[in-house]
């Protein structure tokens, strides 16, 4: 069979982070070639330059047999390949047709839409997929899963060879799921070479002939899926180094601070959870599980409702927190977020750094007070936290990622919260920040205070907390103490599989 | 039915917006208006009527297009006043219809180039358009005044089997404005823009010249307005578009149409503009100020708005 | 008030002191180079024109204006915008002119519209923070129903002239000062000092910079903006009381420019939807240039047509370059 798109000692550089180290991947015609790895292995970025999003710094892409530059999704779609991402570009005031034709319609004698093709055609490339969704629907009136087979008839109305998917089944239920699978096998039959991105190992297993497994950027192995298991498969996947530049874990952990009983948000199962004083808890889990929606929950960010939400004092006194009164009440009451996003959620860019901080303490105050000189303060934190600047009158979008980062929990530091919601610790922050700012949140716990983390890295997470809960289909499926576990432990119990060896974790 | 309502583009899957509720406001009016005097429906009244709304209504086809993708044009009224003062020039008739109609093209083109290239805010950009053409039309024609060439005025006055001229008028340039937006790859660029333009662009639509031809054509249509308010007034005056500005984007309002782009309709238009037209006139029937007028518009204005539902805070 | 951006340099040489004021001369906003522009201009072609006199009356004419700018550029400054200050200016005319509040002290005269001021702000900013309808519209219509009640009540024909008290107010000088600059000016100071020093200020910044990011943070975001509107509305009514205080009697025909040339005056500031970069201070040197170019360009002989088109220009061209140059 021959290969109709490959990657040849493909490199990506975002300026000092490579993200892919000459990786080759070759995917053949008529076959489902899945590419999957951890976090941050560098699955995505290899798709996104199939998909012509970014180009490579090295190396180069081929295209049925020839070398190609890629400078553009439309110009890959009028190439034959056909990308559906993980966020549709979807036109949500637009039908169906109209999305599928986008940029392409057909034309009647005089100049116009000829509309009445448009919506043929588009039953017909919809009915190549097996769908019977009416080409006149406004996509803001479908489902997410409908959304995708849209998308995917994008590529079939534009004739493709190449389909890619990036995490196809993330939102969709196991019916959808399934007709999903069997879509992309009726492409397989007709020649067509598939690109699938995921780490839901039953679904390779289930679906593709091929899979490649990448590790922080590097290409560790491909082989048929039929020479591989699960075991053997995450062994490929895990096994990073932990480094040791996490500070030292609690040696004791305090009282409960944080009670939530019974969490339920959107109709999911309820969620159970206590922090304690002193700890950090981390919630580990693959993508969309659900773990960024209990904490933007318990956040007030998201609505939800609790059985029950307590807040206890450093004396014991027990004060019951609602939620519903939203994020305001919820900072007043000691509970700060730190979102993942930090430029478009969390700081405010064009504002000096002192401003940034200073909104932390202001956030307690009424709006018609002086605002507190918060120089001195600010300069302290500067200094305490190594946050790399001119001065506090620096703009906070001038600096680096990690002093982003430690600028919006300076904020929070400063303005006397005593439990931090934090979503992604070290997002796109350099090695040496990084270890600053595990320092950080060590002390912050060390002096009373509590810290409820999501990552991306199971390596960060397993360093840097002191418990970890495993949250698999928004349930709570593992509590664990992060010293007596590993990556492997955490992935299966995150997958839903049992793990053959003499750990045992609770599942 | 479902033929019926697919050719009126009612239903979900339409993105017509909030034109059912401003139908229903135009009939209860209507109603209103018809029960107070029996003089409303009176073919002479109808055919005033039809008059007195035709220009405003002719502006606001290019503003629905120009709103449609998420943008603004506040300088039409300015249009309207240059275009009624260069029309009453003394020269050749064919030279004055194109300086006319480029220099309105011009404006829109400006206008795009600054909103689509130069990153400008549209309501800053049209704002600053609309000072300088004013002051221009003032140049112009500094006091009202002038002739009208009498194929202009021959063409709005008068009517043919009983039916004015100007309804004519309506009706043409709502077809061009129809054809455009619903028939053309442009139009439908239009609501892309307006629905999300990040995504327009990757799926290929050209934005930024898109948004170009919008504004361009909100200006021409702004220019035919022009040329039917010259000869009604029958004399060339800077200031007599004056309102049509935010008039244009009450009409549009009116029709359910979103100023955040992407949701509305140009039968929404008409019937906003309808609406403003018929309340005027029934006012003026009943004999009830005119300034009565500008609040019942405004108290309106602020109703619909309120109705439109938005997740963000701000313009 | 914020100063624009610094740069991270990443070591710490001490700054080359001409270098760094070129850096902070070239951030100021236009309405600084429109001043020195417009003032060079005047000393060297007609200097008589900048004798302290002359300046003074063009600045009492200002007054008005600037004091209405001050509460746009707050709530441009929260991402919204106000286009209801002409009707509140027709509004506080025609209270003033009408004669209902003839017999009360003086006091009164200033207190009731600012009080309609008040309700106008509260209206605007409950409908567009609270129902969240879009800030054009709503001040618009705003603007049409003030203006429509004056012209129903008054029959379209302007009442009467301005009491007596009120008019020597305006006329009064303080150390030769007029009191209706003095006024705009502490008003001014006042929102500057507002602005940096009180906590609503900090939070008014941040809302405008990153809405979504405000929420997140715990901010008031609804709140602010009907702060910001509210202020707004009692500016632009004190703004009316100093213009028809100044014009001495009842009129119907200013309100659209006053929404114009606040919008260009807090551009020209450096203002924008969302961002303060001017402060206070670059509207209102905006202000004082754009009435000192047309107090010139009318002395030249250049009539409102002109006038039109140089402010249209200039608007835009600020617009862009200023604009651009914050990417």
């Amino acid at each position: 069979m021959s290969v109709l798109i490959a990657a040849r000692a493909v490199s990506k550089n975002f300026g000092p982070v490579q993200a892919l180290k000459n990786v080759d991947v070759a995917v053949e015609a008529g076959s489902v070639h899945a590419v999957t790895g951890e976090n941050g292995a560098g699955k995505s970025t290899l798709m996104k330059m199939f998909a012509g999003v970014i180009t490579p710094t090295t190396g180069s892409i081929e295209f049925k047999g020839r070398t190609v530059k890629i400078q553009s999704p439309l110009q890959a779609l009028h190439m034959g390949i056909s990308t559906v991402f993980q966020e549709f570009t979807l036109i949500p005031n637009l039908t169906v047709a109209e999305n599928i034709f986008l940029g392409r319609a057909p034309r009647t004698g005089s100049g116009g839409i000829d509309y009445k093709k448009l919506n043929a055609d588009a039953s017909g490339a919809l009915g190549h997929i097996g769908s019977r969704l009416r080409p006149t629907k406004l996509v803001q009136n479908l489902t997410v899963a409908e959304q995708q087979i849209v998308e995917i008839a994008k590529g079939v109305a534009a004739d493709a060879d190449v389909f890619i998917f990036d995490e196809p089944t993330a939102a969709l239920n196991t019916a959808d799921v399934s007709r999903l699978v069997a879509l992309i096998r009726e492409l397989k039959v007709r020649g067509k070479a598939i690109l699938y991105i995921s780490h839901r190992l039953e679904e390779i297993f289930e679906l593709c002939d091929t899979v490649s497994v990448l590790k922080d950027g590097v290409h560790i192995a491909t082989r048929p899926t039929v020479q591989l298991n699960e075991q053997s498969l995450v062994a490929l996947m895990v096994g990073r180094e932990l480094s040791d530049f996490f500070p030292p874990r609690a040696r004791e952990i305090g009282t409960t601070i944080l009670r939530v009983g019974d969490l339920v948000i959107d109709g999911a199962e309820p969620v159970t959870l206590e922090l304690r004083r002193g700890e950090i808890l981390g919630l580990a889990g693959l993508e969309g599980q659900g773990q960024r929606e209990i904490v933007r929950a318990l956040a007030g960010v998201i609505p939800a409702s609790f059985a029950i939400f307590t807040k206890t004092g450093p004396s014991g006194e027990v004060v019951t927190l609602d939620a519903s009164n939203g994020v305001p009440y919820l900072v007043g009451k000691g509970i700060g977020f730190v979102p993942e996003d930090r430029k478009g959620e969390g700081l405010f860019l064009d504002l000096t750094i002192l401003e940034n901080v200073a909104l932390g303490p202001q956030l307690r105050s009424a709006p018609w007070r002086l605002a507190a000189k918060a120089k001195q303060m600010v300069t302290g934190l500067m200094q305490s936290m190594s946050i790399k600047a001119r001065s506090p009158m620096t703009r906070a979008g001038a600096l680096s990622g990690g002093n982003q980062q430690k600028v919006l929990i300076a904020r929070w530091l400063a303005s006397g919260v005593d439990v931090l919601l934090i979503e992604e610790p070290t997002r796109g922050v350099d090695v040496g920040a990084k270890s600053e700012i595990y320092k950080l949140l060590r002390k912050f716990v060390a002096d009373g205070g509590a810290v409820l983390t999501l990552s991306r890295e199971l390596p960060e997470l397993i360093g840097l907390c002191d418990r970890i809960l495993v949250v698999h289909e928004q349930k709570i499926v593992a509590d664990v103490e992060a010293a007596e576990t590993n990556e492997h432990a955490i992935i299966h119990s995150a997958i839903g599989t049992r793990q053959e060896s003499t750990h045992s974790v609770a599942a | 039915m479902n033929n019926i309502a697919a050719i009126l583009r009612i239903g979900p899957d339409h993105r017509t917006g909030a034109r059912h509720l401003s139908f229903l406001v135009l009939i209860a009016i209507i109603a209103l208006v018809a029960f107070s005097s029996n003089l409303f429906l009176s073919p002479a009244n109808l055919a005033n009527l039809s008059s007195q709304i035709a220009p405003l209504l002719i502006a606001a086809v290019g503003q629905t297009l120009v709103i449609l993708t998420g943008g603004l044009d506040i300088s039409i009224g300015a249009v309207i006043g240059l275009v009624t003062g260069l029309i009453v020039l003394d020269a050749p008739q064919w030279q004055v219809v194109l300086l006319a109609i480029g220099a309105s093209a011009t404006i829109g083109l400006i206008n795009g180039i600054g909103i689509a290239f130069l990153r400008v805010h549209p309501i800053i950009m049209t704002l600053s358009s609309m000072s300088f053409v004013q002051g221009l039309a003032l140049l112009v024609r500094p006091v009202p005044g002038g002739t009208v060439p009498n194929w202009i005025t021959a063409s709005i006055t008068g009517d043919i089997h009983g039916i004015p001229y100007s309804f004519l008028w309506i009706v043409g340039f709502s077809a061009i404005g129809g054809w455009l937006l619903y028939r053309t790859r442009l139009g439908l660029h239009f609501f892309a823009l307006g629905g999300n333009a990040s995504h327009a662009g990757l799926n290929g639509v050209r934005t930024r010249e898109s948004t170009v031809a919008a504004y361009v054509l909100s200006s021409l249509f702004a220019a035919a307005a022009g040329f039917f308010l010259a000869g009604r007034i029958a004399s060339g005056d800077a200031n007599v578009g004056a309102s049509y500005g935010l008039d244009t984007i009450t009409a549009v309002a009116l029709g359910g149409t979103q100023l955040s782009g992407g949701i509305g309709s140009l039968s929404g238009t008409i019937i906003g503009t309808v609406i403003v037209g018929v309340i005027g006139n029934g006012m003026n029937l009943t004999d009830v100020s005119a300034f009565l007028q500008t609040v019942i518009k405004g108290a309106l204005l602020l109703a619909v708005v309120c109705v439109q539902r938005r997740k963000e805070i701000g313009l | 008030m914020t100063v624009a951006s610094d740069r991270i340099e990443p070591s710490l040489t001490a700054r080359v002191w001409p270098a760094e004021f070129v850096r902070r001369l070239i951030t100021l906003p236009p309405s600084y180079f429109l001043l020195a522009g417009v003032v060079a201009v005047t000393a060297a072609t007609s200097p008589h024109l900048l004798r302290m006199n002359a300046l003074l009356i063009f600045l009492r004419q200002a007054a008005p204006l600037g004091v209405a700018v001050i509460g746009q550029l707050l709530v441009m400054r929260a991402r919204s915008i106000d286009l209801s200050i002409g009707g509140v200016f027709i509004m506080t005319n025609y209270l003033i002119t009408s004669g209902m509040l003839s017999g009360y002290p003086t006091a009164m005269l200033i207190a009731v519209p600012i009080l309609m001021g008040l309700v106008v702000g509260v209206a605007n900013g409950v409908l567009v923070a609270w129902v969240r309808a879009s800030a054009v519209i709503v001040t618009l219509g705003m603007t049409t129903i003030l203006t429509g009640v004056v012209l129903y009540l008054s029959s379209g024909r302007p009442p009467g002239g301005v009491p007596m008290s009120l008019k020597a107010l305006s006329a009064e000088r303080i150390l030769t000062i007029p009191l209706p600059v003095l006024v705009w000016t502490a008003l001014a100071v006042l929102a500057a000092l507002g602005l940096r020093f009180l906590v609503f200020g900090r939070f008014l910044a941040a809302v405008g910079d990153n809405p979504r990011a405000a929420v997140i943070t715990g901010l008031p975001l609804a709140r602010i903006v009907v702060a910001a509107h509210v202020l707004a509305g009692v500016l632009a009514a004190a703004g009316g009381v100093l213009h028809t205080a100044a014009l001495g009697v009842g009129s119907v025909k200013f309100g659209p420019e006053i929404i114009m040339n606040s919008i260009a005056a807090t551009i020209l500031g450096g203002g924008t939807f969302g961002s303060g970069r001017g402060g206070v201070a670059g509207p209102f040197v905006a202000v004082v240039a754009l009435a000192f170019m047309f107090a010139v360009l009318t002395v030249y002989g250049i009539q409102d047509p002109g006038k039109l088109m140089i402010q249209g220009l200039v608007i835009a061209v600020a617009a862009v370059i200023y604009g651009t140059r914050e990417r």
